[in-house]
C-alpha cells in the first residue's frame, strides 16, 4: 500500500490518540495526512527513539492513548527497544512499525537483510502478544477496529507494509516547527488534556 | 577521604532523587553503580526501567518529561559516550530537560585500563556540547543532586552529575 494513503487511512481511524512520529518519512506523511500541530510530537532525526519517547509519555500519562510511528530503518538500528517495550507492557501504547524496506529519509537506500526481515516474528520472539500486520488499505479499514479494545492488557505492535516514497513524495513538506515551538505546543496540549504541569507553570 | 561503603551512599542518592519528585529511573549497569541500581530497584517510589542501550534511556526520560513525570537516567561513562547524537538531537533541538547520573571513570583510583579513554575524553566531550556537570565525590556532596536536577528544569537542557569511585566504592575499596 502507498505510504501516505496508509497514513490517511490511519488518520481517519484516529479518535483521541496522541502521536509521536519518527525522523523522515513518517513525520512527512503524518503532517501531510493531518496537519496536526498540537497532539503530535514530530521527533525529527531521533534514529530509533520515537517509541522510547512515546513509552515515557505513556508511562507518565496512563489516562491518554499514544500512537508511535517508526520506520524499519530506525527499527534496524535498535530492535532491542522491543525488549524494553515488552518489559514495560504499556496498554496505552501502540507501536506502528512502518516497513518500506529502505532508509526512506536518505534517498531510499537499502536496509540490511531487507528481503528476509520478519518484523512480526521478531516482535513475537521478544514476547509481544498483540502483534498485527497490515498490507493493504482495505485490510486496514476493515480490521483496524480490532485495535480498539481498551481492556486488553499489554501494548500493541502493528507492522504496516508500505511502498517507499516516490521521488515526488520525498518532496512532501517536513513538519515546519522549530524544536521549542513544537515542545510547547505539544506540552500545552498534554497539560490541557490531563491537567498536569509539564513546564512548571501553566498558562 | 570517604571510606564509607557504597551501600551507605546508594540509599542517600535514592532519597535525593525522590526528593526531586523523580519517579522514573532508566538504567544501564556499571559495576560502580550496582548498589545504587539495586537500591532504586527495591524502592517502590520509583519505576525502574532496565533499558537495552543508553540511547533508549534518553528517549524514555525525554518522553516522560513531556508527560510531566520526573525522571533520571543512570549509566556508566562508556554508555554516555554513545548517546551524544540522541542528546543533541532531542534535548538540545527541542530544549527538553534531562538529568543524568554518570560514573566518572578513568580517574585516579580506577584500575581498569579500558576506562582510560573515559578519563581522557568524558569531560572534554561534555564541554564540547556545552553540557554542565557537577562532580559528586563525597557523601556531603549528595545534596547537590537535587540542585542539579532542578537546574535541568530551569536550563531546559541536559545536565549530568558525575559520581566518583571515591563516592561509590569508598577510597579504600
Amino acid at each position: 500500500m502507498k505510504y501516505v494513503d496508509c497514513f490517511r487511512a490511519l488518520a481517519r481511524q484516529r479518535t483521541d490518540q496522541i502521536v509521536v512520529t519518527s525522523a523522515g518519512n513518517s513525520g512527512q506523511a503524518w503532517w501531510a495526512a493531518t496537519r496536526d500541530s498540537e497532539a503530535t510530537f514530530y521527533l525529527d532525526a531521533s534514529m530509533s527513539l520515537s517509541t522510547m519517547f512515546a513509552s515515557g509519555l505513556a508511562l507518565a500519562r496512563p489516562e491518554l492513548k499514544f500512537w508511535a510511528f517508526m520506520g524499519d530503518g530506525a527499527f534496524c538500528m535498535n530492535p532491542g527497544m522491543l525488549m524494553v517495550e515488552r518489559q514495560m507492557n504499556l496498554p496505552n501504547l501502540t507501536h506502528f512499525l512502518v516497513s518500506n524496506r529502505v532508509y526512506g529519509a536518505t534517498s531510499n537506500a537499502g536496509l540490511p537483510n531487507f528481503e528476509q526481515n520478519d518484523y512480526p516474528a521478531i516482535a513475537r520472539a521478544m514476547g509481544l502478544e498483540r502483534v498485527l500486520e497490515f498490507r493493504s488499505i482495505d485490510a486496514l479499514e476493515r480490521d483496524f477496529a480490532a485495535l480498539a479494545p481498551s481492556n486488553v492488557a499489554g501494548h500493541t505492535f502493528v507492522v504496516l507494509e508500505v511502498e517507499p516514497f516516490s521521488a515526488q513524495e520525498q518532496k512532501l513538506e517536513q513538519p515546519p516547527f522549530d524544536g521549542p515551538e513544537l515542545k510547547f505546543r505539544f506540552g500545552r496540549h498534554v497539560e490541557a488534556r490531563t491537567n498536569c504541569d509539564v513546564f512548571g507553570y501553566r498558562l | 577521604m570517604n571510606d564509607k561503603p557504597s551501600s551507605a551512599v546508594a540509599p542517600r542518592i535514592a532519597e535525593e532523587l525522590a526528593k526531586c519528585d523523580v519517579r522514573l529511573v532508566a538504567s544501564l549497569p556499571d559495576n560502580w553503580l550496582m548498589d545504587l541500581i539495586e537500591a532504586i530497584d527495591r524502592d517502590r517510589r520509583f519505576t525502574h526501567v532496565r533499558v537495552n542501550r543508553e540511547e533508549s534511556a534518553i528517549g524514555l526520560c525525554s518522553g516522560a518529561y513531556m508527560g510531566a513525570l520526573g525522571s533520571a537516567a543512570l549509566m556508566g561513562a562508556s554508555g554516555f559516550m554513545t548517546v551524544i547524537y540522541a542528546i543533541t538531537k532531542i534535548n538540545y533541538t527541542y530544549e527538553i530537560p534531562l538529568f543524568l547520573l554518570l560514573t566518572l571513570r578513568g580517574g585516579v583510583g580506577d584500575h581498569h585500563k579500558h576506562h582510560i579513554s573515559n578519563g581522557l575524553y568524558l569531560r572534554p566531550v561534555l564541554d564540547a556540547i556545552n553540557m554542565p556537570y557537577r562532580i559528586i565525590d563525597q557523601p556531603s556532596d549528595i545534596s547537590q543532586i537535587s540542585r542539579c536536577y532542578h537546574h535541568t528544569r530551569t536550563f531546559a537542557r541536559p545536565m549530568a552529575v558525575l559520581l566518583t569511585r571515591n563516592l561509590l566504592r569508598g577510597s579504600h575499596a
